[in-house]
């Protein structure tokens, strides 16, 4: 029963559940809130996992077993227990390192391409301008870290938006939403393919976005802010053999929504969000509940 | 400024390339040590051969490329300004799918057509009348 149980709820957060969470979309209005509960789903879905092997062994070979008598079987639940922890680590060390030598690398190209802006003020010691005409900004995130603009977003947008987009770009940085983005990289990836949910990891994002938007709103106001965001996405030149890009608009129009808080699902949102958290918080112990249950009735 | 010993050789590789970039379009042969020395060790106050290690790096880095010329070796930067540009730009979209937050949201958008761009516009216009309403009423 309990094995049954661990397993439904292994299958169901890993296949279904992230898919209708990603439709949900009046919770992106506490983008917070759901990002603790998408990164709870991840982390219960990965105990259930671990946990499956380990929860069958009391009924297979009963609550004390012996290691001379079950080598098997307790091996037979290291090994599964093993593979699966394993594919983890090699996930996390891939998309470590693959993160991390991008950016060393790309770190490198922008300081060789551009001229440290304002370094004698501390807070703009991180900043770059990259001669480019069409509106860009993004950060590198590390110990190095920096942000890039280029030189068509200090053209295009006047100050009350560039600060909007700095704001937002430092809080990429401060709140270190990198390694949330790292986090859900490594458990997308070390699921096979055809098991991935590309909406859930674009839900993420947004989600993340979406707290960096906000951050730009108390910083700047709402309108800076929403401005800001247009402007950019509005703004693309496509100088002749260069590439370009900007932000796409259907994303900056979601991004424009939920600047502000608003009501989740008609609840007031710091209700709504308790509601999320409490949720996210029995998520991740109900893996942990049914091995306990597992070994004490068996 | 620059106190950190790294930042400072970035600074040093950023001004040289700099440097490399100009004065190579008049001189496609390339640059010696010395040229670069000149114009750009001597105010800094930096000796010869601080600018031949920086060089002799950006050599092995490939950023620069390099050619015998008797006993000196002239310097070309390996790529131009505008292409390393592009590159870096790409960089942030590109390689990452997924894992880089920027890919993922460009990837919401497949090409962005007038008619999205106008319909972002009138969201802007709304969310300002609100906000207007907002402080008036």
């Amino acid at each position: 029963m309990v094995i049954a149980a661990l397993l439904i709820l292994m299958i169901a957060l890993a296949w279904p559940v992230p898919r209708l969470m990603a439709g949900m979309t009046t919770f992106r209005r506490a983008p917070r809130a759901a990002l603790v509960v998408w990164q709870a789903t991840s982390v219960a879905a990965v105990l259930a996992a671990l946990f499956a092997a380990p929860a069958a062994l009391p009924y297979l070979i009963g609550p004390a077993p012996e290691l001379t008598d079950n080598a098997t079987q307790i091996a037979i639940a290291v090994t599964v227990t093993g593979l699966i922890a394993g594919r983890l680590i090699v996930s996390g060390h891939r998309v470590g390192t693959r993160l991390r030598a991008h950016r060393r690398r790309h770190r490198r190209l922008v300081d060789l391409l551009a001229v440290p802006v304002g370094a004698d003020a501390s807070h703009a010691a991180h900043m770059r301008v990259i001669e480019h005409p069409t509106p860009t900004a993004y950060c590198v995130p590390g110990v190095r870290r920096r942000v890039v603009l280029t030189q068509g977003t200090l053209d295009a947008l006047p100050e009350d938006q560039l600060d909007a987009v700095l704001a937002h770009e430092r809080a990429h940085l401060r709140a270190r939403h990198d390694l949330i983005l790292e986090f859900f990289t490594v458990i997308h990836e070390a699921v096979p393919s055809w098991f991935r949910c590309e909406a859930a990891l674009r839900e993420v994002t947004l989600l993340i976005e979406v707290l960096a938007d906000r951050a730009a709103v108390r910083a700047t106001g709402v309108l800076s802010t929403a401005r800001a965001i247009v402007g950019m996405a509005t703004g693309a030149v496509k100088p002749e053999g260069m590439l370009a890009m900007s932000e796409s608009p259907s994303a900056a129009r979601l991004r424009l929504e939920l600047l502000e808080p608003g009501p989740v699902a008609g609840l007031p949102a710091p209700m709504a969000a308790a509601v999320m958290y409490l949720f996210a918080g029995s998520v991740v112990l109900m893996p942990v509940a049914l091995l306990v249950v597992a070994w004490a009735t068996a | 400024m620059a106190t950190n010993p790294r930042t400072r050789l970035g600074e040093l590789e950023r001004a040289v390339m700099e440097h490399l970039w100009t004065a190579s379009e008049a001189r496609p042969e390339g640059l010696t040590v010395r040229d670069v020395h000149d114009a750009i060790g001597v105010e800094r106050g930096l000796a010869y051969t601080t600018l031949m290690t920086v060089l002799d790096r950006m050599a092995k880095k490939k950023l620069v490329t390099r050619e015998r010329d008797g006993r000196a070796w002239r310097y070309l930067p390996a790529s131009s300004r505008d292409e390393l540009t592009s590159e870096a730009l790409h960089h942030t979209l590109g390689e990452l799918a997924g894992s880089e937050r920027r890919s993922a949201l460009l990837r919401f958008l497949d090409q962005s057509t007038p008619e999205e761009l106008d319909e972002l516009r009138a969201a802007l216009a709304d969310l300002e009348q609100r906000e207007g309403k907002r402080k008036t009423g």
